[in-house]
């Protein structure tokens, strides 16, 4: 999973006032990187409107459509950190994992992803980080 | 106790949509119904990080299992749910 993620597309210190806003940071950072083109964005957003993709500890992991795949120009992560939290359908979220995925390999990705946040200590140290080494040793699901 | 296996059925695997959608069914069960697959262990369906932890794809074979009053009905309306495409209505 890790190898998906670039240094430059770990964001730590972000803030949005709202889920949608949060979604757009999410989408301007896979746009920044060169991982999707802008029309994901929406389609992120109507992925959210259609089901919510807050999975639990604090971590949602926005994601474009089905139909939104021609968008994605390569397989790619974003991490963005929202220390003050966002207001997620009433859940408080602190990390966003924005997913950038052509074929099933999303799976693969929340499969790692999830087996890391089923252990609370690393779900809070991945809330908590402050460098990006942490980000990437976290979700290379080593233990500190 | 009851089990059933069956394979996946949602064009995406079992995440985000279809992953929400079995949850929540799994939650009303009054019983509590592991899921895994062949080389995982068993997760309670009712749980989100375990359900996305599985990384069960279209075709995956996924073996739901419970125990107890009703463990029959809720492992096969799940399995039922399983076995259906809950990418169909996706946005």
């Amino acid at each position: 999973m890790a190898e998906l993620l670039a240094r430059d597309a770990i964001r730590l210190d972000e803030r949005a006032r709202s889920r949608d806003e949060a979604i757009r940071r999410c989408g301007a950072v896979l746009v920044e990187v060169g991982a999707v083109a802008p029309a994901y964005v929406d389609a992120m957003l109507a992925r959210e409107q259609s089901v919510s993709t807050y999975i639990g500890e604090g971590v949602a992991i926005p994601h474009g459509t089905l139909s939104s795949k021609e968008s994605v120009q390569r397989d790619a992560l974003a991490v963005l950190r929202f220390p003050d939290g966002v207001d997620w359908d009433g859940f408080d979220v602190r990390v966003c994992v924005a997913i950038a995925a052509a074929g099933d390999g999303h799976v693969d990705i929340l499969a790692q992803l999830a087996s890391v946040l089923m252990d609370p200590a690393q779900a809070q140290r991945l809330r908590e980080s402050t460098s990006a080494d942490d980000v990437i040793t976290i979700l290379e699901g080593k233990p500190s | 106790m009851p089990t059933r296996t069956v394979l996946v059925g949602s064009a995406s695997g079992l995440h985000a949509r279809p992953a929400a959608l079995f949850v929540a069914e799994a939650a009303k069960q009054p019983v509590l119904v592991t899921i895994r697959t062949s080389d995982k262990k068993p997760v309670p369906a009712r749980s989100m990080l375990g359900v996305l932890s599985l990384g069960a794809k279209k075709g995956t074979e996924v073996t739901l299992e419970a125990d107890g009053d009703d463990a029959q009905a809720a492992v096969d309306i799940l399995a039922d749910l399983l076995e259906r495409d809950l990418d169909a209505v996706d946005a």
